[in-house]
C-alpha cells in the first residue's frame, strides 16, 4: 500500500499544504529543525492510528490562531488497484470525526488497516532505554496492526483496569460496601469482596489472552531481531556481541488468578492493581546481558531499530502488502557505518514507500525517487 | 450572557442525557420560537409523566398509579403471567426490548443500573436487596439474568451468580450469540467466541 496524496489543513505549524509522495522507494522531506519535517510523519502516522505520535491530545494538533478552530486532514492510500480515503476532521472542542471512503467511522477499530505504517523515530531509543510502557506498546501496537479485532481485547482491558482501580479506592474510602473505608488487617465488607472477585475474574479472562497474544508475538519477532540487529550491526561490533534476545516477562508468577488474590491486600492498600499484563515487560538482551543497562548507547539505538524493522518485516509478511515506512529523523542519530547498513537494510524499496525526513545529508546509499523542502509551515517541492 | 430565564432552561436541557451545550442552546430558541400551546402542552407532558409515573414498588419497572408508593406495574398486576420465572434486567427499556419478542410469558426485576465503580454504583446502589427480598417471599424458582453483554452487564451477572449460589433459585444467564441474518466473517472475535462457547449440541 502507499499513500497517494495527503492534504493538511491547520494541522501543527500548517496552515495549507498538500503532499504526494512518491508511491515507492525514498521520499525525502528537507527542512531547518523546528520546521515541521516531524509534523509531517505525524500527521500520516495519525491517519494510520487516530493517535499522535508525540501522545497529544487532539487539541494540540490544531494549529494556534486556527480561524476555524480545527484542523483538517484529507488523504488517498491506494492498495493496488483499490483507492482508500481517510479524511479526519480535528476539533478544539467537541468530537473529532473521521471518515472512510466517505462513511463516518463509528470505532477506531474500523480504520485499523486502511493505512498501516511503521514509523522510526529518535525516540525509540526510550524502547530499550524507557520503563516497560514503551515495550508493551510496541508489543501491542503491533499486535492489533496484525489483527484489528485485538483492539476491543486492549480496549476491555483498560475498562476492566479502570473499573477495578475505581473500585480498590472506593473501598479505602469507604464510599463501596456503604461503611468504613478499609484498612489493613480489616475484614472487607461481603459487598466489595463479592464485587472485587467479579473483577479479578474478568481481568483474569482478559489477561491470559492478552498474555498468550504477547507471548506468540515475542516468539516470532525473536528471529526477525536477531536477524535485523546482526545484520545492522555486522561490521561494527564483536561477534560476541550480535546475539541478541527478547523474553517476555510477566509481572507475577504462577497463576494470574492466585496472583491477583495474594496481591488484594497490596492493592487495596494502594488503590491500583499491582499485577497483570499491565505491568509486564519485555526483557531485551545484547550478547545475553540486559540491553537497557549494559549495552553501549550505539548498541542501544541499533536495537531500537532492529525491533521497528522487525516489526515491519512482520507486518509485511502477514498483510502482504508492505506498511508505508516513515523515517524521522533517524540518520542525524546514527553513526555513518550503521546508517548505510540501515540504508542497506531497508526492505525490498522497490515495493515499498519510505518517507524520510532530514535535516542534514542522506546516507551514501540513498537515491530519492522525489524531494520536498519544509519551510515557515509550507510544503515546496 | 442571555435573560436569566432562557439561561435557566439553556443550563436544564444541557442536563440531559446525549445533549450538549449546543444543542441545549438549540432546542432553547426553537422552544422560544413555539406557539405558546405547543411548548406548555410539552411542560405538561413532563408533569404528567412525573405525576403519573413512578417505579413498580415490586420489580422498579415503570408504573402508572400517581404517587402510591404500592402501586406496582401492568406485569406484576397481570395474572396470566407466570410468576416463577423471572427476568433481571438493568433498565426498564429492557423489558420493552424483551416483551417485543412475546417469547417471555414470567415477570421481571429492573435493576436500575449495572455495577460500575467508575460512575460511583456498587451492588448498594442497585436493586439487589430486593430482588433478595422478592425470592423469599414470591416463589420465585428461576432468574434468567439479562444484563446487557459489555463489561458492566457481566459484571453485575456475575456478581449476582455469587451471591444466589446457595439460594434455592435457578440461575441462567441469556445466551449471547451472533445475530440473526448477519454473516459469520462479520462477527467481531468475542461474540464469535462467546457463540462457540455458548453452542449448543443438535444430534448425538
Amino acid at each position: 500500500m502507499y499513500l497517494e496524496q495527503l492534504f493538511l489543513s491547520d494541522f501543527r505549524s500548517y496552515g495549507e499544504a498538500e503532499f504526494s509522495p512518491a508511491p515507492h522507494g525514498i521520499t525525502v522531506v528537507t527542512g531547518a529543525n523546528g520546521a515541521g519535517k516531524t509534523n509531517l510523519i505525524e500527521a500520516v502516522a495519525y491517519l494510520s492510528t487516530l493517535k499522535s505520535l508525540r501522545a497529544s491530545p487532539s487539541a494540540a494538533l490544531i494549529r494556534a490562531g486556527a480561524p476555524s478552530g480545527s484542523a483538517v486532514l484529507r488523504s488517498r492510500v491506494r492498495h493496488d488497484a483499490r483507492l482508500v480515503t481517510v479524511d479526519a476532521e480535528l476539533h478544539a472542542t467537541g468530537r473529532d470525526r473521521v471518515q472512510v471512503n466517505g462513511q463516518v467511522l463509528r470505532r477506531t477499530r474500523d480504520l485499523l488497516g486502511a493505512l498501516q505504517v511503521t514509523v522510526f523515530s529518535p525516540d525509540d531509543l526510550s524502547l530499550v532505554k524507557g520503563p516497560p510502557a514503551g515495550r508493551r506498546s510496541y508489543l501491542d501496537d503491533l499486535l492489533v496492526a496484525l489483527q484489528p479485532r485485538r483492539y476491543d481485547l486492549l480496549s476491555e482491558l483498560e475498562r476492566v483496569l479502570k473499573q477495578r482501580n475505581a473500585l480498590l479506592k472506593s473501598a479505602l474510602a469507604g464510599r463501596a460496601g456503604g461503611g468504613v473505608g478499609w484498612r489493613p488487617g480489616r475484614p472487607l465488607p461481603d459487598d466489595v469482596k463479592i464485587t472485587l472477585d467479579v473483577w479479578d475474574a474478568k481481568l483474569v479472562t482478559v489477561g491470559e489472552s492478552l498474555v498468550a497474544a504477547r507471548r506468540e508475538l515475542v516468539d516470532e519477532l525473536q528471529p526477525l531481531v536477531e536477524g535485523a540487529y546482526g545484520s545492522l550491526a555486522s561490521g561494527s561490533a564483536a561477534p560476541s556481541r550480535l546475539s541478541t534476545t527478547l523474553a517476555y516477562e510477566v509481572s507475577w508468577s504462577g497463576s494470574l488468578a492466585a496472583a491477583l488474590d495474594a496481591a488484594r491486600p497490596d492493592d487495596l492498600r494502594r488503590g491500583v492493581t499491582t499485577v497483570g499484563p499491565q505491568r509486564d515487560d519485555v526483557a531485551l538482551a545484547i550478547g545475553a546481558l540486559p540491553a537497557r543497562t549494559h549495552a553501549s548507547q550505539g548498541e542501544q539505538r541499533t536495537l531500537a531499530l532492529a525491533l521497528r524493522l522487525a516489526g515491519h518485516r512482520l507486518l509485511a509478511a502477514a498483510l502482504d502488502t508492505p506498511p508505508v515506512l516513515l523515517l524521522d529523523d533517524v540518520f542525524s542519530e546514527l553513526d555513518a557505518a550503521r546508517a548505510d547498513s540501515l540504508m542497506a537494510n531497508l526492505p525490498a524499496l522497490s515495493e515499498t514507500q519510505a518517507i524520510v525526513t532530514t535535516a542534514g545529508e542522506l546516507p551514501s546509499g540513498a537515491s530519492p525517487a522525489a524531494w520536498f523542502r519544509v519551510e515557515d509551515g509550507k510544503l515546496l517541492v | 450572557m442571555y435573560a436569566a430565564a432562557v439561561q435557566d432552561l439553556i443550563d436544564e436541557l444541557g442536563r440531559l442525557p446525549g445533549i450538549g451545550p449546543k444543542s441545549a442552546q438549540r432546542i432553547a430558541f426553537h422552544l422560544l420560537k413555539l406557539p405558546r400551546d405547543d411548548a406548555l402542552r410539552l411542560a405538561r407532558s413532563i408533569t404528567t409523566v412525573k405525576d403519573r409515573v413512578s417505579w413498580c414498588r415490586r420489580c422498579f419497572n415503570i408504573a402508572e398509579g400517581g404517587a402510591d408508593p404500592e402501586v406496582e406495574c401492568g406485569i406484576c398486576t397481570d395474572d396470566r403471567r407466570d410468576g416463577t420465572v423471572v427476568c433481571v434486567v438493568e433498565e426498564p427499556r429492557d423489558v420493552v426490548a424483551i416483551e417485543k419478542t412475546r417469547e417471555f410469558r414470567g415477570r421481571y426485576h429492573v435493576l436500575q443500573g449495572a455495577i460500575s465503580p467508575i460512575d460511583g454504583i456498587g451492588p448498594d446502589k442497585l436493586r439487589i436487596r430486593e430482588l433478595l427480598g422478592r425470592l423469599q417471599t414470591e416463589g420465585i424458582e428461576e432468574l434468567i439474568l439479562c444484563t446487557n453483554p459489555n463489561i458492566e452487564g457481566d459484571a453485575t451477572a456475575m456478581y449476582l451468580t455469587a451471591l444466589l449460589k446457595d439460594l434455592p433459585v435457578k440461575v441462567s444467564q441469556l445466551a449471547s450469540g451472533l445475530p440473526v441474518g448477519g454473516d459469520l466473517e462479520y462477527a467481531d472475535e468475542i461474540t464469535l467466541g462467546r457463540a462457540l462457547e455458548g453452542r449448543r449440541s443438535v444430534s448425538g
